[in-house]
């Protein structure tokens, strides 16, 4: 879906929202799958970043996230992107149960500059490997999701963005009384993203 | 790359999912700690909790389980041995089984789900939950077994759950029906898609895709399988059945029958063929635990085929009724227990297999079954031993317990030292302001003499007037005559001296005079220092007065000065007793020269006391020298002559100095003729009559014995009659008299019960005849409230009665210990009190001195909380001021203690009737109860009035019309104004009024009274 950067010598900042936004697919399937808001059935296999990773089948879920995707790609080539933030909430009750927060850090001095910078594209897929990982590996502190859930892309862009079609603006639906608990995060050296995930704390002693 | 903070990362295998999920921080901890070789944190943590499970003493014991077991989950990741949750949680629900107040609590219920993951079959538990009635009220119990049920295919059964529980309206029931609702679609895509693969089925028929069906029975198998395919399930138990649905869905050609039997089912039997789902009695035994590596006989081995009231061949053995597995465990125990298997729960502790590890549910249930038919009584603390999962030894709990006891007894202290400091900020803010006033006073009469100390008194405005020419002789003779008595006779320099101590303030002050706004300043300068100065006890050992310009030891003595310093109130003049007792005690021999010296000096000294109700700190400081006797009970009366209090005086002095000469002739052995002496007014003494040697000798209960009385004090054994008393606690001692506590001293036991003894030191036992008198008149009416079991030994030199069956607590016990009573315990005082007096004042027989002290806490009281049945919350067996009408009709009432305090005689003042005097001291007593302080009363259209503002208590409207009757009760009979009080009262007793006072007495079991 997303084209790779071919180039080995640098990064663009075309390429860098390239990869950002691959990361982003990938990593909005892998929640998807892990915490069971589809059905696995829905996923299919594919191999990435030396990984095998879980994404969706549906053909609706797929068309949607493509829109997101690309849109985000072009807030990401205009830097003018701050925030990712995948919400889950139960359908019943409408409570958000779970927050994933990716907070992109933009060098806007990219955008002018023309040279590409200096990092080896194995190396930042090594660095998107090890989030991704950690995604997978949630499960062993989150909680159980015991109601239906649905979810939801909250982007956290610059005031002056216009709001595209489509997109509306919504709340930062925060959880109330929550866990927070830092992953890891990559750089392309012109996109930085820091990943947390934030849970409902709900009996703990 | 993988740096520190991250080892959540690597172990996620090791981290067993949790429904509420994790706190990050401790699972790192916990995954930290995993290759340190010490735990000792969370031992201590765990240490921590299994001690407070033993020594609990709040209301909810769940809690601290609950709290044990979340912990264990959050610090054992990764389950298993270490952890030691299966073992918790069993210990948990066996603990709590008694208490059925948990049964439908939420916390409850999960720890009993929790512990059904840990069972080999969840759902016997389920249904023995259902039989015990545990959280059959919550939604979360349905919901889990009907998940369960339907995991296992069981869908009939899950759909019966799910019913029942909308039946009985669990709590929260729309989580229950959205819940059922989503079952049944679940259910019913399930059917329709059984249907439309039989369908394809039918049409495929001929299709060689038989690879399909084979894979899908395994599937099948795998999913409904036992411990294999939890995992996935437990993790995310919606994407599972989804899963499992949609793996249908996917594998079209999957094998036809499985559906098709269940439809004929559920269109067949719709419920009539399955049993409503009703509680039956717990049948059989649970299978044994499932553990890992454990070889498991599969049921296909026994042979049998599982009974089975449905006809659904194709139907996995997990889809049969809860109870249907056991039929094979039982067939194997029958081989090694001949014993047979009833199928009654009660009997199930004759299946129990040596040497086979059980399962938790039936090891619950057998320990149920030994707490109901228990027959052994354990000897030592089993419970606390073995409360937790952890054995503790005995010296563990017994260290537990001394931490807690020591750890009161620091809190106590520390409380009764802040109360102390309170106190005596707020004296000193009363001195203080006298002292102002005071010195404003001075500033007009600067020409005349004052003393400071006497202004401290309150009393220097009177003084003032006199001219200084009797305190500067009475100095002077004082230090001359002890040093006249003393040069001769080689007495101790030392005991020269402390009368002169005693006395020179005044001169210090004479000197001080004129300048007392600088004294005043210097006070204030100081004052700050004081409370942590006698706290810390650094002025315990310094000489009084060293420095005879500093006054401020003086303000300080006040605070020093032992109990009964009432404020400015509550004062007495007992000083003069002081120097010559101690010249008494020293120089027996000259004693007729001591005497006649020292009259004029009792002469001087008294005619200040006319003037001076008010206690001088040192003089009472003096006293504890002097151990003449520190105390507080009886005031000396100003008013009567001075000879006569000079005769009073002498009687204090120790009986060894034989000081007969000096007392008039009532001192003589006989009982009868002195039997008054002890009484504190003259005028008793005069008014006793003769017959009473005869009331008291004829009694069984009166024992003369020959010699002197034996010496009495605190931690001494003495004899009495036939046994042994030793002596622990002294309530009050004082020149006439002293009460104390005591128990056989051959019993060991502690009990709160013991025996009161009084000692006279006069051989009157004025106490025994009023008790007598008790008797005779009151008759039926003479209860517990009196001590019903006394004995009186009188000895040549004094008398002892000894009470039998007597609390070791006084009500000011109570007053001291706690710092609010409660409304409904003062009532219940206050009643008692009212009571008490009524019965007294029918008997014709004032008491003349209540106080806290005097009352001792009756069963109701002390037994604390007991039952409502005992009435008596009171006990009163001193008597030392009491006055009985029938002999003396008329006396002074301002010679009575009460006559004393300043709202005694403001009240007594304008009566006359001597049972006035006990209904002050009830006012005063509960007015102690409910504000800590003794009455203050002002007059108000000529009715008395307390200061306090009792708006603030519930029922303040009775506590006012209370104190109202009682302080304005002119005229009146007493016993008619008490009886009035009392019947209002009792209207006030109701159901609610119990409760309220079971509540207060809870609150007030809480203080600590001092053991003996």
């Amino acid at each position: 879906m997303a084209k790779q950067q071919s180039r080995e010598q640098g990064i663009t900042l075309r390429g860098s929202a390239d990869i950002v936004a691959e990361f982003f697919s990938y990593g909005i399937n892998s929640i998807l799958y892990q915490r069971g808001i589809y059905p696995p059935e829905t996923f299919t296999r594919a191999q990435q970043y030396g990984l095998t990773l879980l994404v969706t089948a549906d053909p609706e879920l797929q068309r949607y996230l493509c829109s997101v995707v690309d849109q985000l790609k072009d807030w990401l080539y205009k830097c003018s992107v701050q925030r990712l933030v995948v919400v889950i909430s139960s359908i019943e009750s409408n409570e958000v149960l779970e927050r994933w927060q990716f907070d992109i850090e933009c060098d806007k001095t990219a955008k002018d500059e023309s040279a590409p910078r200096d990092k080896s594209q194995k190396a930042i897929q090594d660095e998107i490997r090890s989030v991704i990982r950690q995604i997978t590996a949630t499960v062993t502190f989150l909680p159980l999701l015991e109601t239906s859930c649905a979810f939801d892309l909250l982007i956290y862009t610059d005031k002056d963005l216009v709001v595209p079609e489509k997109w509306e603006e919504s709340g930062p639906q925060f959880i109330a009384n929550s866990e927070e608990v830092r992953l890891r995060s990559f750089t392309t050296t012109i996109h930085k993203v820091n990943s947390i995930v934030a849970y409902k704390k709900d009996s703990f002693p | 790359m993988w740096h520190d903070g991250n080892e959540w990362e690597l172990s996620k295998e090791n981290v067993q999912p949790l429904r509420q999920g994790r706190v990050m921080s401790t699972l790192q901890e916990a995954l930290a700690q995993q290759d340190a070789s010490s735990h000792t944190a969370i031992q201590q943590q765990k240490q921590e909790f299994e001690s407070e499970i033993r020594f609990y003493s709040g209301d909810d014991p769940l809690d601290v389980w609950d709290r044990y077991i979340k912990w264990t989950e959050q610090t054992f990741p990764q389950g298993g041995k270490e952890s030691n949750l299966s073992a918790v949680l069993e210990r948990a629900v066996k603990a709590l089984h008694e208490q059925h107040r948990y049964y439908q609590d939420l916390r409850y219920l999960s720890l009993w789900l929790k512990f059904g993951n840990c069972c080999s079959e969840p759902l016997d538990l389920y249904s023995y939950l259902h039989s015990q009635e545990i959280g059959t009220s919550l939604a979360l119990f349905y919901v889990t077994w009907a998940e369960e049920l339907e995991a296992r295919g069981n869908y009939k059964k899950a759909d019966l759950i799910f019913q029942e529980g909308i039946q009985r309206k669990a709590d929260p029931l729309d989580k229950l029906q959205s819940h059922h609702r989503q079952f049944q679609a679940r259910v019913s895509r399930h059917i329709i898609q059984g249907l439309e693969e039989e369908s394809n089925d039918e049409e495929e028929f001929s299709l060689p895709g038989l690879a399909e069906p084979q894979r899908s029975s395994l599937a099948d198998l795998k999913g409904k399988g036992k411990k294999t395919m939890k995992a996935p399930i437990s993790r995310v138990g919606d994407a599972l059945k989804g899963h499992s649905i949609l793996n249908q869905s996917s594998q079209q050609m999957s094998n036809g029958p499985n559906f098709a039997v269940f439809d004929e089912n559920t269109a067949s039997a719709s419920g009539t063929e399955f049993p409503v789902l009703t509680p039956q009695p717990w049948a059989a035994l649970p299978a044994a635990r499932a553990k890992e590596n454990e070889l498991r006989a599969g049921p296909w081995n026994s042979g049998r085929r599982p009974r089975s009231n449905m006809n659904c061949g194709a139907e996995v053995p997990c889809v049969l009724p809860a109870f249907t597995p056991y039929v094979e465990e039982s067939a194997q125990q029958q081989v090694i227990t001949p014993c047979k298997i009833e199928p009654s729960i009660n009997f199930v502790l004759s299946v129990r297999k040596p040497g086979k590890e059980e399962d938790p549910l039936q090891r619950v249930q057998n320990h149920q079954q030994d707490t109901e038919d228990k027959k052994e009584v354990v000897m030592y603390c089993k419970e606390k031993v073995y409360a937790g999962v952890e054995e503790f030894s005995l010296e563990e709990i017994r260290a537990e317990i001394y931490r807690k006891k020591a750890k009161k007894r620091r809190e106590e202290e520390f409380w009764a030292i802040a109360q102390k400091k309170e106190e005596m900020q707020k004296k000193i803010k009363e001195l203080e302001r006298m002292l102002r006033d005071t010195r404003d006073n001075q500033q007009q009469r600067t020409h005349e003499q004052v003393t400071l100390l006497f202004s401290f008194s309150g009393e220097g405005y009177l003084l003032s007037q006199r001219p200084t020419v009797p305190f500067s002789i009475f100095d002077e003779s004082s230090a001359s005559i002890s040093q006249n008595v003393s040069c001769p006779l080689g007495l101790p320099q030392k005991s020269v001296h402390r009368p002169l101590a005693v006395r020179k303030p005044s001169e210090s002050t004479t000197s001080k005079e004129s300048t007392p706004p600088e004294a005043c300043n210097e006070l204030n300068g100081i004052e700050p220092l004081i409370e942590d100065a006698i706290l810390t006890g650094s002025y315990k050992n310094k000489t009084l007065c060293a420095n005879p310009e500093d006054t401020c030891d003086f303000v300080r003595a006040a605070h020093l000065a032992s109990t009964p310093f009432h404020g400015v109130g509550l004062q007495r003049i007992q000083t003069p007793t002081d120097p010559e007792s101690l010249l008494k005690k020293e120089c027996p021999e000259s004693k007729n020269m001591c005497l006649s010296q020292q009259i004029p000096a009792c002469e001087g000294t008294y005619s200040e006391a006319l003037c001076i109700k008010k206690l001088s700190p040192i003089m009472e400081a003096s006293q504890e020298d002097a151990c003449s006797s520190g105390s507080s009970v009886s005031s000396r009366s100003s008013i009567s002559s001075v000879t006569q209090i000079s005769t009073i005086k002498y009687l204090h002095i120790p009986e060894k100095l034989e000081l007969i000469q000096s007392l008039p002739v009532e001192m003589a052995s006989d009982p009868r003729d002195d039997s008054t002496n002890l009484l504190w007014t003259t005028e008793k003494c005069k008014k006793l009559l003769n017959p009473l040697p005869e009331l008291l000798t004829t009694s069984p209960d009166f024992y003369l014995e020959t010699g002197p009385m034996p010496l009495m004090e605190l931690e001494k054994e003495i004899e009495l009659g036939n046994e042994i008393y030793s002596i622990k606690r002294e309530y009050w001692t004082n020149e006439d008299d002293k009460m104390f506590f005591a128990v056989l001293a051959n019993s060991a036991q502690l009990g709160a019960k013991g025996f009161a003894i009084k000692v006279y030191f006069q051989p009157a036992p004025w106490d025994f005849y009023i008790t007598l008198q008790l008797q005779e008149r009151l008759n039926t009416d003479f209860d517990q409230s009196f001590s019903e079991n006394c004995s009186c030994f009188l000895y040549q030199d004094g008398c002892v009665v000894l009470h039998r069956k007597i609390n070791c607590y006084t009500l000011s016990d109570v007053i001291q210990s706690c710092k609010t009573i409660g409304e409904e315990v003062i009532m219940l005082v206050a009643y008692n009190l009212l009571d008490l007096v009524e019965k007294l004042h029918k008997a014709e027989i004032v008491h003349g001195h209540l106080r806290p002290e005097v009352l001792f806490l009756g069963d109701r009281l002390c037994g604390l909380f007991g039952n409502s049945e005992i009435t008596n919350a009171l006990k009163i067996v001193d008597f030392s001021h009491s006055l009985d009408l029938r002999l003396q009709p008329k006396v002074s009432l301002l010679s009575f203690p009460m006559g004393q305090t300043q709202h005694g005689q403001q009240i007594l003042a304008k009566c006359d009737l001597p049972c006035h005097v006990d209904l002050i001291s009830i006012a005063d007593i509960v007015h102690l109860m409910m504000f800590g302080e003794h009455l203050h009363v002002y007059q108000e259209n000529s009715l008395w009035k307390i200061n306090q503002n009792l708006s603030k208590s519930v029922e303040s409207d009775f506590w006012s019309k209370f104190f109202g009757k009682i302080l304005n009760a002119d005229g009146k009979s007493t016993a008619l104004t008490l009886r009035e009080l009392r019947e209002e009262m009792s209207g006030m007793f109701d159901a609610s009024f119990q409760e309220r006072l079971h509540y207060s007495f809870y609150h007030l079991g809480e203080f600590a009274l001092p053991l003996v």
